[in-house]
């Protein structure tokens, strides 16, 4: 029988097929790197003399103070909205990503209908959250229920000032950089903790509370696998760190250093850890809590923390990437010969331009790898329970992060060409390892009976 | 003490064998073909076609083969099946059905109807796609006019019963379908419960 | 309404008065329970003190609706009262009114039950692995296992005409015999199944994780098991070899040769989770060498033995028993003459398991209490009928 509705049945997608692709490609390329261009442009224009020079250039005499200052405060207003707009963009991508990859992980398509290849349905999600209604529990506490998602917005949002996206791509490069980062993202905690209490139910409360102790553990072996390369680029400065590597993967600080190798693990894991992912959702159980410490939360608030996690993701993969994968280093291309093309003038030239942008893809490659290697672990692993996770910090990750640490004392002592076959060894192991693994699931293909390698089926 | 240590290096062994078997595993699925069918635009035949020729769909009445032996309204355990017959007024050796409604909205698909018919004119179709915004609309009247009755049907010692293909009676009644039909008043119910009667 | 106070106030009032600790529900809507029941649980922090269950929110009467359906009309009901396993419940019925009635099942009707109801044994331990490592937290497990699941409901759907429901035993035998080529397509799926487990096993219950969240949790000693009346996996598990098919066989059982997996707490305790959840599993690889020597020996003959279509047994009362996925599953009919029985009661697995999930609880963190609740792959419907 057919049933009649007030629509059409035939999908938008399926009737301008054209547009519809058009329209993906935007969001999917065209957006991001937009954002990532504007920002580029913006980025020289920070100091007041460099936005005269160009305003001469042009042609155009920005004379006295107010208006020179006006417009240097109008980039800066644009710079920043622009890093927090990036935030929820990449939140969304990333949930459609999540959702399409771990739908073929599980044997299933993810969602594939709004948009092509589904690409609009983080835009329909979160539009639709916008329209939902605004419950809050009577017996809740109003004021913190309401200010709860914000702190942990502050805990994501703060931490995006200092990731150096590429060479000269980033808002403020501290000095104490890293630091920085680790002490504004335990904010996030902060926004659990509230949320889970003032939803007046003893569900969300487990959750807040499992979350807190979760993050303030992981805190310390963090910290601690933090201070390796730290130690090895002598400087806490973000792009201090990603200078002392090289854009070849020898020369990046998790092969240059066999301490570091570990301390990566030890620092990914404690991320995983710190941004609530699988195996320690501990404060947010589907299976057990039921959502935990957002239970009560529908509409737009729920998508504020939901957002919080996954741009989380990027934060952890950032940091990884700054601090052990070389950055935005390109391979063959060293630091001076970028800053050779800058030129001698005040405004920059067109190829330092043109490397800017390509550390930048660098940058962003790698980021996207080290979030698709959490978004793999997430559909992968099970959950760990409450007092295994703190063993796990305490036993395990706290005692090898302190060794790290230690060995890397020594090991920084070394003369430079020690490092140098460090990192030719650890890059041949890691090639093999990689190569073994892809043999591996080659071979889990074949051994199942009527299972083949099929790319069908989106 | 060399117990714990033991224990210590064999956990960290553990954790990291298991988790790159299980990784692979994993990464391996997203390489197979996923087993969604995406009912019901994206399909090669309708899905109605791909089912297996047993299964218990909507039920179907070829009324021209029924012989009005009730075999099937006895054996529905939930009395979803109402029959009435009468004799004929034109010819009294004749009898006839007056009413054959099953009510699908209730009906289980438990497939106890369809055992006991001896010409095989009440069997489950394949079609199972029939929502109506009012659930009352989900009886189906194989005669919808009582003023029109069928007369048994004489089984043929010896020869099976000459009845239609499965899934062609049903055919026209689902395509008449109109899901925001308003519901027709039945009436009260009867001493059963049910509300066949118009 | 001061005779029965609702059970919170109940534990309550049985509670030594102490501020840090607080009584939730688990249930009756929660992910995790299998079906709609409520878990008391008075916690402090995260260690349980005890966890009560209070079953009764998915009663449907269906004993008493025994009572008024005929004989032959009842096998559908049997299907809803344990749906994931639904040749069982059809097989005990069947087989308790056969006796009533001292009705002889034809031997091909109970080769096909036996093969339906192994094909359904596997059927349902998917859902029970599946839905079990899902409630340890990895959702991937559990799509993987509905797909294998999906692959036996297509062929038992080939077989009588629904996935879930199948009502396919009869009194007298079964309702549809093994359509052409269908054998071959059984035979095919358990290739690929005895070759997929080792997957599965690579995927989860071997996990390190895993296992750390379900060995040496709630372990059920033997004596322990047995005097609470735990039955099926759930006793095998603790050590207690014991099988309604081999040690009160029925049907077509005493002409298969199987083993009975039984938990020997191979990552730790003998009758922790871990070890019914392994008993599961190797209770699929079971099932599939019984399928296969079922079709190999498939007598030809009928499916159905002559019985009345609406039979009136003479009075008298008989118990059935067959092993369900869930345990001995028991059907205890009186008649007392006529064409409905004057007494149908069911004793099933799930019922059984919910009496030491209250002591066993004492002293476990919430995750725990999860993971035993999974481990015992209790089914709602078939606690409360």
């Amino acid at each position: 029988m057919k049933i009649t509705t007030a629509l059409d049945s035939t999908s938008l997608t399926r009737r301008y097929p054209k547009t519809a692709v058009a329209t993906t490609l935007f969001f999917l390329l065209a957006l991001p790197f937009l954002l990532y261009l504007l920002l580029l442009v913006t980025l020289p224009f920070n100091q007041p003399q460099t936005l005269n020079a160009l305003a001469k250039r042009v042609g155009w005499d920005l004379g006295g103070s107010p208006i020179r200052d006006t417009w240097y405060a109008v980039i800066l207003v644009v710079e920043a909205s622009i890093v927090a707009l990036y935030t929820a963009v990449f939140a969304g991508v990333t949930t459609w990503v999540e959702r399409r990859v771990a739908g073929r992980m599980q044997s299933r398509i993810g969602p594939n209908r709004p948009g092509t290849l589904g690409f609009m349905s983080w835009v329909a999600d979160a539009v639709k959250m916008l329209f939902k209604e605004d419950l809050i529990p009577a017996q809740a506490d109003h004021l913190l229920f309401r200010a709860a998602p914000y702190f942990s917005m502050v805990g994501l949002t703060l931490p995006f000032v200092v990731l150096p996206f590429g060479e000269s791509v980033i808002a403020a490069d501290l000095n104490v950089g890293v630091f920085y980062v680790t002490a504004t993202s335990a904010f996030v905690v902060v926004g659990i903790l509230v949320s889970g209490w003032a939803s007046n139910s003893k569900w969300s409360l487990f959750g807040a509370v499992r979350g807190a102790a979760q993050v303030i553990s992981y805190e310390i072996p963090a910290g601690i696998a933090i201070m390796v390369p730290v130690m090895m680029a002598g400087t806490l400065s973000m792009q201090g760190i990603i200078r002392a590597q090289g854009g070849w993967p020898w020369q990046w600080f998790i092969c240059q250093n066999p301490a570091a190798f570990v301390a990566f693990f030890i620092a990914v894991t404690a991320s995983l850890a710190e941004g609530n992912r699988t195996p320690f959702d501990l404060p947010e159980a589907e299976s057990e809590l039921v959502a935990g410490y957002h239970a009560e939360y529908s509409g737009f608030r729920i998508a504020l923390f939901l957002m919080v996690e996954w741009a989380n993701m990027w934060i952890m993969g950032a940091l990884a990437v700054t601090l052990f994968l070389g950055g935005w280093q390109i391979p063959g291309v060293s630091v001076e010969m970028i800053q050779q093309a800058r030129g001698n003038d005040v405004l920059p030239s067109l190829l330092w331009f043109g490397w800017q942008f390509l550390s930048l893809v660098v940058f962003a490659a790698k980021t996207w790898v080290l979030v698709l290697l959490f978004i793999w672990l997430r559909w992968t692993l099970p959950r760990v329970r409450v007092d295994q996770m703190m063993s796990l910090c305490w036993k395990f990750l706290v005692p090898g992060a302190f060794a790290c640490l230690i060995f890397t004392l020594f090991w920084v002592m070394a003369p430079p060409s020690v490092h140098r076959v460090s990192g030719i060894a650890i890059c041949v192991l890691g090639l093999w390892l990689l190569v073994k693994f892809v043999m591996q699931t080659r071979k889990n293909i074949a051994d199942v009976r009527g299972a083949r390698v099929d790319l069908s089926n989106w | 003490m060399t117990e714990t240590i033991r224990q210590y290096v064999g956990d960290i062994r553990d954790v990291v064998t298991t988790f790159w078997q299980g990784l692979s595993v994993t990464l391996s699925h997203m390489f197979r073909r996923p087993i969604t069918i995406q009912y019901p635009d994206r399909t090669d035949k309708r899905v109605a076609d791909m089912l297996p020729a047993r299964y218990r769909g909507l039920l179907e009445v070829d009324l021209a083969v029924c012989t009005g032996c009730l075999a099937c309204a006895r054996a529905c355990p939930i009395d979803v099946i109402k029959i009435s017959v009468d004799k004929d007024p034109a010819n009294p050796k004749q009898r006839v059905i007056t009413q054959f409604d099953i009510d699908e909205s209730k009906c289980m698909f438990c497939g106890l109807c369809v055992e006991p018919c001896p010409t095989g004119a009440i069997a489950h179709t394949r079609e199972f796609e029939a929502t109506m915004r009012a659930v009352d609309n989900l009886v189906f009247r194989w005669i919808p006019d009582p003023a029109k009755p069928v007369p048994f049907y004489r089984p043929v010692k010896g020869q099976d019963a000459p009845r239609a293909p499965v899934g062609s009676r049903i055919r026209p009644l689902l395509d008449g379908l109109v899901w925001a039909a308003p519901a027709a008043d039945w009436g009260a119910p009867d001493d059963e419960g049910h509300k066949h009667k118009g | 309404m001061a005779e029965n106070p609702p059970i919170e106030r109940q534990i309550l009032r049985r509670m030594s008065a102490s501020d840090e600790e607080i009584v939730i529900n688990f249930g009756p809507q929660h992910p995790s329970t299998h079906g709609v029941i409520d878990f008391v649980t008075q916690t402090n922090g995260e260690i349980i003190r005890r966890s009560v269950p209070d079953i009764g929110y998915l009663h449907r009467g269906l004993e008493k609706i025994g009572e008024t359906v005929s004989y032959p009309g009842y096998m559908p009901f049997t299907d809803r009262i344990d749906y994931l396993a639904a040749m069982f419940t059809n097989e005990g019925y069947a087989m308790a009114v056969e006796r009533l009635l001292r009705v002889d099942v034809p031997p091909r009707a109970k080769y096909l039950r036996a093969i339906a109801s192994e094909l359904c044994r596997i059927s349902s331990h998917w859902v029970a692995v599946g839905s079990m490592a899902s409630d340890i937290g990895a959702s991937t497990p559990l799509t993987h296992a509905l797909r294998e699941r999906e692959a036996v409901n297509d062929l038992l759907e080939e077989l009588c005409g629904a996935r879930l429901t199948f009502n396919y035993a009869r009194i007298g035998g079964v309702s549809f015999d093994a359509p052409a080529g269908w054998g071959e397509k059984v035979l095919r799926y358990l290739d690929h199944l005895d070759s997929y487990i080792q997957e599965w096993d690579r995927l989860i219950s071997l996990n390190k994780i895993y296992i750390k969240r379900l060995a040496n949790i709630a372990v059920i000693s033997r004596e322990k098991a047995i005097a609470y009346g735990l039955c099926g996996p759930n006793l095998r598990g603790s050590g207690v070899s014991w099988d309604t098919r081999r040690d009160w066989p029925y049907g077509a059982y005493p002409d298969f040769a199987f083993a009975v997996p039984v938990g020997q707490g191979q990552m730790g305790a003998p009758g922790d989770c871990w070890d019914r959840y392994a008993v599961r599993v190797l209770e699929m690889l079971e099932s599939s060498k019984i399928i296969r020597q079922a079709l190999a020996k498939l007598p030809e003959g009928d499916i159905m033995a002559k019985v009345k279509s609406r039979p009136k047994p003479d009075p008298g009362e008989v118990m059935a028993r067959v092993e369900s996925a869930r345990g001995e599953m028991c059907y205890y009919v009186v008649s007392d003459g006529s064409e409905k029985a004057y007494r149908m009661r069911v004793r099933t697995g799930s019922f059984m398991a919910m009496g030491i999930i209250e002591e066993m609880s004492r002293g476990s963190m919430i995750a725990d209490l999860i993971a035993l609740i999974a481990s015992f792959d209790i089914v709602a419907p078939e606690i409360d009928r």
